[in-house]
């Protein structure tokens, strides 16, 4: 077990790094100048330069990388531009936000976290447990109306689930309030009525999968031998269900909700712009746009770093599940 | 059975859909033309001389109460709150409510004139030339802390522009007063943060004084742009003063949250007396961020508890144009005003050399279609002129009358048989491509062979500016700085200022006799050049025909219904903040 | 059941022999397909959905009207359409796009050829990539596995959406001249591809999830103990064993890659104009919802229309293939 812990960290740090260099790379390719944005009516090219060279955009991108690698570690300085010394982890000074990377992200990462953790929870539960009903339910009218529920919502739009509800819900009805985000801490209520037609929007279009997804391992699961046999020694149907069926019907469920939430909370920019809330995935987005590199940098290993933390999870859920298989 | 789920589904949606759709529309609505037209704003006695016009207190407003929270709804946060900084149009109309500057302009009933804020009056030209000019400051000026505002803050507020730090305002006042573009090699602002920059005096506590090395006749225009608003030197943060300025307005900044919100609250330091133009009825002003245009635009319709006293700043968007303008009940709550900011094909007159051809352009647009294309009149006016309408000296002519949808058969006429290739650069998004479709539409029917060339909409700016740019035409946007021909003809078409890249003349256009033109009126008298420069606006369509005029944008706002005091400037295509108020 | 039953007659031992037809699986699984009913009315709509894709250029030419022709005279000067419904008449069956005043009809024909075409381009490439690679990793272990596995981590942990937004719109400008006009087959390629490097991770995931559970099996060890090499392993014991849910799977990404590039054209990548396209279409349309709900509806129906077709026939592709998953209640 601590072996495969140590090697999957390993690989996942080799993971980031490689995410950090394409990303890099990849920013270069691009021939969206970040300093012309600055310059708006009257430009002039050589100031323009004195403004990059400042920026430390004119050195060579092998020394860019790793001046910034060393900030994440250890921190360095950025010139009086850009707010001077910047302590470790220093994701870098955003030209386009005027503030420190880290700030930022500080700021938008607890607005996809609480538009995400929630969501999921939500699509989870109610996927998975409308497709253990229907299965035990096949062919019965629960069967067919969480059949049709989860075909119409696999089949619709995020963009259109949600500008519906909020037409419906905010501006037609004024049942809920206009999307917003506030820290938890300060208000749960608010908290949640600011991002329940999100999480609403996620839930539906996503347990719609999972319901099919779940519906269809528990029919194959509950056909298999030992289910029989464990009804033949007489087991109360909660643990024949609940404990074995369930069990063996969820590997598949585990891979695929770990990539998905590992996903999501990389950012749901679709979510977000929808909704106009300020994540981290439209924060990442805007920075593409602005051809703004550490902050484009800063919200890659973020999201990715989520994803491969989930992905180890996974494995980790796996072998708690499935007893066959060794890691 | 699923079969029927999909069916029932599909009737269901179908039945919906065609219970909101079975209105039938004749097209009778038009509401929106006449009143884009009528609201022209004309400006007479645009400088005003008289002391007595730059004094306080402003005209009550009528209506106007003190109290509430104005709120205004914001897509994306304003990039810069730095006086010196300051360039966007949220952020200029912003400033307004914390930076006060050496001149400023006064609105009334669509009457422009150019008052001093901070100065008496808008300067006095000192030796008749536009080479000096001297500014006297009021008394009674303070800033948020009550400390004395003086001509010493003012002079460091210009100063500090020259430090390369501080990127993305407009650069007149540098470029001026140090004789070169290259302002912040001419002086190095952090080597000398006890001195002034060459040609800035201070002679007194209570005057500022300006000498260039050439007449700049435009100055007391230049000065009402934020980058003359004062900074008191210890209260210089450099790129952090960004977050959080310190005021000289009727309002100071409390709470900034990037990309969230930013509220500003009474100064209770600012002297109505002192100020010929601005007010103080609502206790706060809150920018939200992160609403798209759609969302605000439903919010501000609903018009639900805090919703009232809101003002959506993202334009209307033009798919709900069609019911907002029909809405009676919205007519109350919404801005509706042409504005000088004006968009033009740009033909690339390096490449396409021929003057025919650029006419044949001119003759094949079909303006009226392209209004539809846009949304309607609440978008977009059509222009035939190369100043837009509101510009002093504005005269309306029609250089290639070409009648509402484009006159094809006189295009065909002057290209003579020919069928000129040409690519067309636009940029990715949404509008541009539309843009693009429609116009290589309208010129195909006159015999052109149209390439469009998408470029990533966050480079095209950059690309078009571009001297060697492989492009034959491209749509650009202009808004003047001040509502001048000086800020646009001579910006836009002067050839001696073609650079590699950064181009303003982005048509590149040259021609040695228009250029002794912008000479010779620049050195006019202010009062005269307005004339002249209609005359020469004309003058530059008839001869050379670089570009195709083709709309300027009109301003069409929503507010809530206790909104109050807001008029769309005649200066930046935006609402103005002075006479804001909330109805009690 | 039944049909087990029924091919048995009761008749002596020879003749029994010559009246009882093996059946492969395959051709169980097609007879049961035969005789689901929803699986003819989804796979008959599926491929009427094809047939118009392709028979596109046909039909524009019945049809009179081609997919780039304006018609702002029959808008008002706020550039909605005249008429009912956002102008349906017997000259446009679905009415007129406002602004531009094009025909909705003909440009949904054109905008559903292009979706199928990289929807079904991307499933195709990604699930035989993802396959292939999951099967290698899930089966050889270790080594492969490894590496395998980090390629999928890799690709998984790389941000598609920055990739795509950053990479999308530049890289025609990089094999393309300035003056060139870029075809629309590029820019569909360029998507394709990029739906092939993000794709492939998810579907070798879960291919290789499948082939660890599998490879501990018995009939796995009863191969191997006779002698079996890795390839006839792979290849005639694992491999028909997945096909099953890898066809499914197939018939699910066709449709989530369709809603892909619909989501992609929402963050305005994507097919370009002025090629029809109906995530563009949609996300257009979507401002309409209260200005002129026809708009709306014609695309947003018939891009639902051709998802849930897609997904009831996976469902009933599933059913037919696998003969455990009966609808009858448990005994």
């Amino acid at each position: 077990m601590t072996r495969f812990l140590l090697r999957r960290s390993l690989l996942a740090i080799l993971t980031l790094f490689a995410v950090s260099v394409l990303t890099f790379l990849m920013f270069f390719v691009l021939p969206r100048d970040p300093v012309s944005g600055m310059c708006p009516k009257n430009c002039n090219p050589e100031r323009l330069e004195r403004v990059r060279r400042e920026l430390g955009l004119s050195d060579p991108k092998i020394d860019q990388y790793l001046a910034y690698m060393k900030g994440i570690f250890v921190g360095r300085d950025l010139g009086s531009a850009q707010g001077g010394h910047c302590d470790a982890p220093c994701l870098g000074y955003s030209y386009v936000n005027n503030e420190p990377v880290s700030e930022t992200i500080a700021r938008v990462l607890p607005v996809t976290l609480s538009i995400v953790i929630p969501a999921a929870i939500l699509w989870l539960g109610l996927g998975i447990g409308l497709g253990m009903v229907s299965a035990l339910r096949q062919g019965t009218w629960v069967d067919r109306v969480a059949i049709g529920f989860s075909l119409t919502g696999a089949s619709l739009q995020l963009y259109f689930v949600g500008g519906v509800l909020l037409l419906v819900f905010t501006y037609q009805l004024g049942i809920a309030p206009v999307p917003h985000y506030t820290p938890l801490l300060e208000n749960p209520a608010d908290w949640a009525g600011g991002l329940v037609l999100a999480w609403l929007a996620l839930a539906f279009l996503f347990s719609a999968i999972y319901a099919r997804l779940s519906r269809a391992q528990m029919v194959e699961t509950l056909s298999e031998d030992f289910v029989r046999t464990a009804r033949a020694k007489g087991l109360p149907n909660s643990q024949v269900y609940g404990r074995h069926a369930l069990r063996a019907a969820i590997t598949p469920l585990v891979t695929i909700a770990g990539i998905d939430i590992g996903a999501a909370l990389g950012g749901t920019v679709i979510t977000e712009i929808t909704f106009g809330l300020q994540g981290l995935g439209r924060t990442a987005v805007g920075a593409v746009h602005a051809g703004d590199l550490p902050m484009i940098m800063a919200t890659v290993l973020v999201a990715a770093f989520f994803i491969v933390v989930a992905n180890i999870a996974v494995d980790l859920l796996y072998a708690a599940i499935d007893p066959r298989v060794r890691l | 059975m699923r079969t029927r789920i999909l069916i029932a589904a599909c009737g269901a949606f179908a039945i919906v859909v065609a219970l909101s759709a079975c209105s039938q529309n004749t097209g009778t609505q038009d509401t929106g033309s006449s009143s884009a037209d009528a609201a022209n704003p004309t400006q007479t006695g645009v400088i005003a001389t008289d002391p007595l016009d730059s004094m306080g207190p402003a005209p009550e407003v009528p209506g106007g109460a003190k109290g509430g929270t104005f709120t205004i709804i914001r897509e994306l946060k304003i990039p810069h709150l730095d006086p010196q900084r300051v360039y966007s149009f949220a952020g200029l109309m912003n400033a307004a409510l914390y930076a006060r500057t050496l001149t400023t302009w006064e609105q009334i009933d669509d009457q422009l004139t150019l008052v001093g804020d901070l100065a008496q009056t808008p300067g006095t030209n000192v030796n008749g030339d536009c080479t000096v000019w001297e500014f006297t400051i009021k008394d009674g000026l303070k800033f948020e802390d009550g400390s004395q505002i003086t001509s010493k803050e003012i002079a460091y507020g210009i100063a500090r522009s020259f430090n390369p730090d501080l990127t993305g305002g407009p650069t007149y006042l540098q470029e001026w007063l140090s004789g070169t573009p290259q302002y912040d090699t001419a002086w190095d602002f952090k080597a000398n943060k006890s001195s002034l920059p060459p040609g800035l005096t201070t002679p007194d506590a209570k005057t500022v004084q300006f000498e260039f090395d050439r007449p700049r006749c435009d100055l007391p225009f230049a000065v009402s742009l934020p980058a003359s608003a004062p900074v008191p030197p210890d209260k210089d943060t450099g790129v952090d003063y960004d977050n959080l300025p310190f005021s000289s307005g009727p309002y100071r900044i409390t709470e900034n949250t990037p990309g969230v919100q930013l509220v500003l609250e009474r100064n209770s330091h600012w002297d109505p007396a002192t100020d010929p133009v601005r007010h103080q009825y609502p206790d706060k002003f809150v920018w939200t961020f992160g609403t798209d245009d759609e969302a605000s635009a439903n919010r501000v319709i609903a018009d639900n508890g805090a919703d009232q006293t809101a003002l959506d700043w993202n334009s209307v968007p033009s798919s709900l144009v069609s019911k907002t303008t029909t809405d009676p009940a919205l007519k109350e709550r919404s801005l509706l005003s042409p504005t000088t900011s004006a968009n033009r094909l740009t033909i690339n007159n390096q490449r396409v050399t021929d003057l025919s051809i650029r006419q044949a352009i001119n003759y094949a647009i079909d303006r009226e279609g392209l209004i539809k294309m846009l949304g309607g009149p609440t978008v977009g006016a059509p222009m035939t002129t190369l100043m837009p309408p509101g510009t002093l000296g504005y005269q309306a002519y029609d250089a290639y009358p070409a009648g509402p949808n484009g006159d094809i058969g006189k295009a065909k006429e002057l290209l003579a048989g020919r069928t000129p290739e040409l690519v067309l650069g636009t940029a990715d998004d949404s509008s541009g491509q539309e843009m693009a479709t429609q116009l290589k539409g309208n010129l195909e029917k006159a015999g052109f062979v149209i390439t469009v060339k998408n470029i990533p909409a966050d480079d095209k700016l950059d690309e078009t500016k571009k001297k060697d740019n492989p492009w034959d035409l491209y749509l650009d946007s202009w808004a003047a700085d001040w509502p001048s021909g000086a800020a646009i003809l001579p910006v836009l078409f002067d050839g001696r200022s073609i650079k590699a890249e950064g181009n303003s003349n982005s048509a590149y256009m040259n021609s040695d006799a228009i250029n002794a033109e912008f000479d010779r009126i620049q050195a006019l008298d202010p009062d005269k050049q307005a004339a002249e420069w209609g005359a020469l606006d004309e003058r530059i369509m008839t001869e050379v025909a670089p570009v195709v005029p083709l709309y300027v944008d009109v301003a069409y706002f929503l507010h809530g219904s206790k909104v109050g005091g807001l008029f769309v400037s005649g200066v930046f295509p935006y609402p103005s903040f002075v006479n804001a108020y909330i109805e009690q | 059941m039944k049909t087990r039953a029924k091919a048995i007659p009761d008749v002596g031992p020879i003749t029994a022999a010559q009246e009882f037809v093996g059946r492969s699986p395959g051709r169980f699984a097609w007879e049961r397909l035969r005789r689901d009913r929803t699986a003819i009315v989804t796979g008959s709509m599926l491929a009427a959905f094809l047939v118009i894709a392709l028979a596109a250029p046909l039909i524009e030419l019945l049809y009179g009207i081609g997919p780039h022709e304006q018609f702002q005279h029959e808008l008002d000067s706020f550039g909605m359409p005249l008429g009912v419904a956002g102008g349906i008449s017997g000259e446009h069956w679905f009415g007129l796009e406002p602004g531009l005043g094009r025909d909705i009809f003909i440009r949904m024909v054109y905008g559903l050829r292009t979706s199928l075409v990289i929807a079904i381009s991307a499933a195709t490439i990604t699930t035989t990539l993802g396959v292939v690679a999951g099967v290698v990793a899930g089966y050889l272990g270790r080594w492969s596995d490894t590496v395998i596995g980090w390629l999928i981590d890799f690709a998984l942990a790389m941000p598609f959406l920055i990739v795509a937004l950053a990479v999308a719109p530049t890289v025609a400008l990089r094999f393309y001249d300035e003056r060139d006009e870029v075809p629309a087959e590029f820019q569909a390629i360029v998507l394709v591809t990029i739906f092939a490097v993000f794709g492939w991770a998810g579907t070798a995931r879960l291919v290789r999830g499948q082939v660890i559970s599998l490879r501990e099996r018995e009939f796995v060890d009863a191969a191997r103990a006779s002698g079996a090499g890795v390839g006839h392993i792979l290849f005639r014991e694992l491999l028909p064993n997945l096909w099953a849910p890898i066809l499914v799977s197939y018939s699910l990404a066709v449709p989530a890659y369709i809603t892909a590039e619909a989501a992609l054209s929402f963050l305005g990548i994507g097919m370009l104009e002025p090629t029809p396209d109906f995530g563009r279409m949609i996300d257009r349309s979507l401002g309409y919802l209260q200005t002129d709900p026809a708009y709306v509806f014609f695309p947003g129906i018939t891009i639902f229309a051709v998802v849930f077709a897609f997904n009831l026939f996976g469902d009933a592709l599933r059913d037919a293939l696998d003969p455990r998953s009966s609808r009858s209640p448990l005994p």
